[in-house]
């Protein structure tokens, strides 16, 4: 191999722009919301604006670009009204796995009941609980401990006389 | 609890007795022949080789006979009064709730579509039976592929929704695969056993009848000092001709071998690794395996572990039982003779491990003839080889030696006395007791009809076992050359990898047929020209094995053919009952396999890459995230470590990263999260899986 050239392949992910412009910013955004199941353009607005405050509030982090901080802030945005809905604390697996049930459909219109008043989206509340992934039940440890095995030795029988211990 | 084994039972002692004796006395018989033959001018040392090679082969072959023999008689007076599953036992307390059953499926990188599948089919079958609400389900993957976990994840996601199985039906991936299957199973039996009394162990390609799961569990509760209850799996669903003939070989000589084995084993039988109930308390306690001391591959982790965990429940005074009469256990085989032999090279490690065990302190006797027979399932292939080696080369020497007529000065000839007959009868014998069992069970068809016409009529049933039987007496020298070549490489310290098995149906190309056979045909080759030159009359007796080794080529390729599979059904040749009257829990499997529409959205396209779509993906991701393990934040080490991983995907994508690579960095959430956003951001040029 030639380790003098130096290879020119594009990068699979273009470059991260320094200062990216507040369009690129909102179209990112906007497609992140769709992905996430918001269809209506006002909502997408609505919670772009938002998540850009968000962002803007929020303390820079060394590696996040500003496309990056607000798209954290979106899903942030819907993390803060899971656990205020469901009452889960804000750093919780439960909480993951409320937004897993969010985005897997059994909620066809979620965006609505994110804008309802909280008393309207009781049942949507309900099917979210119902549908959020349980992997394992809860533990109930038992212990295994290692049985011992005497593997067959030639000298075995003669280490054992050896060994034998003192008659009482 | 400490368990009060049975009292020694004169039938049960008998039984065995009876069986031994009928092993020592054929093989003494036949041995006494091949000394009758051998002796005319005292034992040559390669004479004493081949005497205890054949000794050793014979009694091999007796055990498996008699096995046969006793089933034989077993099903065909349909009496067996010590049947684990005709014993009435104890009655359960009526007041006592019922048991709860955890079903296992332990599984690493397999089709993430048929494993669910099968446990829907499975799930689909007990709800017929009522009793769904005894039993709960767990997938124990033990997976590193990313793609396959990602995939099973999902599909565990979809199952849970399609049969409303929140909170009965469970999947956890390990972070770390320590210890294989036989930790896999201690994880569960740690963290979730106090939840359960039994555990019904199976394999990723097993389907269970749900009656036979509830049934499995009724006599585990009648039956309290039985730690451990195995059905017999039979092979079913493969359409390749190769796995097809196993299938009707497995199913109709199957039932009576596994008959006879619980004839004269009753509660010292063995235990399979699958398709098997375990009582969960006593598995707690005697079953946690030690690391053997030493290196692999005879030291380190037990790798076959079924055995190892039957004779330590065995040693701590519980009871294991071979239910050969309960139906509705099903496994699938491999489906081309090199996926079968790549099985092999799986087992033969754990198998010859138990060289060491069979002689290790404290284990019943039954125990170490288990070790043993397993040690012997694949050191009989080096064995024979060296046998029929040694006895081209003292048909060579014999060859070379000139006969003499006239000692000193007798007038009269004195003729080589002919052991033509005696010879003869080795051969019959030893022919006899290796293909006697497949007319037995051919003529048990003749008892019942509803099971003749199941194998397709008594004609084609006499037509496939004849073929059945050629093709087994071709194939078993390349198995011969096979399993040399495994325990070799084992006994060279050589350790073998743990490969996922290829189960689906798949024909092997010419390519690949001649790189696995091209140097067993060449040794046949080799072997006929040398054994035609030298020893000609050998040579005539050698044509089977030699045939075998010439045509394995041919005989892999043709026999991997799905088409010509097709067509021996289609002509009603090599039928099994589970193919003429497909079960109901089969039938769930097939329907499950071509008909269901997927629940998740996500599951109705298939991406090219599950890992890619964990990381963009926010419905997939989130799920991923939410059943990774809580783990400590990474040390400084790894999240540099990590953060080259990122740089790299960056930079070069996705293809540039191993498969460890990739599971590292979909194991961290943190990283998990990071990716997503970086991905969301800087969507990938020309990748078609962004806005």
């Amino acid at each position: 191999m030639d380790r003098g050239k130096v290879s020119v392949a594009e990068p699979y992910l273009p470059p991260s722009q320094s200062a990216p412009s507040s369009e690129f910013i909102l179209a990112r955004l906007g497609a992140y919301w769709q992905a996430l199941g918001v269809t209506d353009p006002a909502q997408v607005a609505a919670l772009s604006e938002q998540a850009l405050r968000r962002a803007a509030e929020s303390p820079e982090l060394p590696g996040l670009n500003p496309v990056m901080r607000a798209l954290v802030a979106a899903g942030e945005l819907l993390d803060d009204w899971l656990a205020r809905a469901l009452e889960l604390p804000r750093t919780s697996a439960e909480l993951v796995a409320a937004r897993a049930a969010l985005l897997s459909g059994v909620v066809p219109d979620w965006p609505a009941a994110l804008f309802a008043p909280p008393g309207e989206v009781n049942s949507v509340l309900d099917a979210l609980r119902a549908a959020r992934a349980e992997p394992t039940p809860p533990p109930s440890p038992g212990a295994m401990p290692a049985q011992r095995i005497d593997l067959f030795w030639l000298l075995g029988p003669l280490r054992r006389l050896w060994h034998r211990e003192p008659r009482a | 609890m400490t368990p009060t084994v049975h009292p020694p039972i004169m039938g049960h002692t008998l039984r065995r007795v009876a069986f031994f004796l009928l092993v020592l006395l054929t093989t003494l018989i036949a041995m006494g022949l091949m000394v009758s033959v051998f002796q005319t001018d005292g034992l040559s040392p390669m004479e004493l080789i081949l005497l205890l090679l054949y000794a050793i082969l014979f009694s091999w072959i007796c055990i498996s006979f008699w096995t046969a023999f006793m089933g034989f008689f077993v099903i065909l007076t349909g009496r067996d009064r010590w049947a684990i599953s005709r014993h009435p036992g104890e009655p359960p307390e009526s007041a006592a709730p019922p048991p709860r059953t955890a079903i296992l499926m332990p599984i690493y990188n397999e089709d993430s579509e048929r494993v669910f599948a099968g446990l829907r089919a499975i799930h689909q079958s007990l709800a017929d039976t009522g009793q769904l609400a005894d039993f709960d389900f767990f997938v124990l993957s033990d997976t590193r592929d990313p793609e396959v976990w990602v995939e099973e994840e999902l599909r565990w996601q979809d199952m849970v929704r399609a049969l409303d199985g929140q909170g009965r039906i469970f999947y956890r991936n390990r972070p770390e695969n320590t210890s294989r299957k036989s930790g896999n199973l201690e994880d569960f039996c740690t963290r979730w056993g106090g939840h359960y009394r039994y555990m019904t162990v199976l394999d990723a390609d097993s389907i269970m009848k749900g009656e036979t799961l509830v049934e499995m569990v009724r006599i585990m509760e009648r039956h309290p000092r039985v730690a451990l209850l195995q059905t017999p799996p039979v092979p079913i669903n493969r359409e390749s001709l190769f796995a097809r003939i196993l299938q009707f070989a497995g199913s109709l000589y199957g039932r009576m071998f596994t008959a006879g084995l619980n004839y004269w084993q009753l509660g010292e039988s063995n235990y399979w690794g699958h398709n098997a109930i375990i009582r969960i308390q006593p598995f707690l306690e005697h079953c946690g395996l030690p690391k053997l001391p030493g290196r692999e591959p005879f030291g380190g982790d037990i790798l076959s572990h079924d055995f190892v965990e039957a004779a330590l429940l065995r040693r701590a005074g519980w009871e294991v039982w071979l239910a050969y009469d309960l139906e509705g256990s099903y496994e699938e085989i491999p489906p081309t003779l090199i996926d079968y032999a790549k099985r092999d090279r799986r087992w033969c490690q754990g198998n010859l491990q138990h060289l060491r065990l069979a002689l290790a302190h404290g284990f019943n006797a039954l125990s170490r003839l288990h070790f043993s027979m397993g040690v012997m399932s694949y050191l009989a292939s080096p064995l024979w080889l060296l046998f029929l080696m040694a006895t081209g080369v003292n048909a060579y020497f014999q060859a070379q030696h000139e006969p003499v007529y006239f000692f000193g000065e007798n007038w009269a000839p004195v003729w080589p006395v002919s052991f033509a007959v005696e010879m003869t009868t080795v051969l019959l014998v030893t022919l006899t007791m290796l293909f006697l069992p497949k007319g037995l069970a051919l003529a048990l068809l003749l008892k019942d009809s509803r099971l003749r016409r199941a194998y397709g009529g008594m004609l084609k049933a006499t037509l496939s076992v004849v073929l059945e039987t050629l093709f087994s007496v071709l194939t078993a020298p390349v198995l011969m050359l096979f399993q040399t070549k495994f325990v070799l490489a084992i006994l060279m310290r050589r350790a073998v990898g743990w490969p996922p098995q290829q189960r689906g149906d798949h024909m092997t190309s010419f390519r690949e047929a001649a790189q696995t056979h091209g140097v067993q045909t060449l040794i046949g080759v080799v072997a006929g020209v040398l054994s035609y030159q030298y020893v000609p009359a050998f040579f005539w007796w050698f044509i089977p094995v030699l045939l075998g080794l010439v045509l394995a080529i041919p005989v892999s390729m043709l026999s991997s053919s799905i088409a010509l599979g097709r067509q021996a059904r289609a002509l009603g040749l090599f039928l099994t009952p589970e193919e003429t009257e497909l079960p109901v829990v089969l039938r769930y499997l097939e329907e499950n396999l071509q008909e269901t529409e997927p629940v998740l959205p996500v599951l109705h396209e298939k991406p090219a890459s599950r890992f890619v779509q964990a990381l963009t993906d926010p419905y997939v991701n989130a799920l991923h995230r939410s059943l990774l393990p809580p783990r400590e934040p990474p040390g400084k080490r790894r999240r540099h470590y990590l953060e080259g991983l990122v740089h790299q995907l960056e930079e070069e994508g996705p293809d540039s990263l191993s498969a460890a690579q990739k599971r590292d960095l979909i194991s961290d959430p943190d990283m998990l999260l990071r990716l997503h956003t970086l991905f969301w951001s800087r969507p990938p040029a020309n990748a078609g899986m962004l806005p």
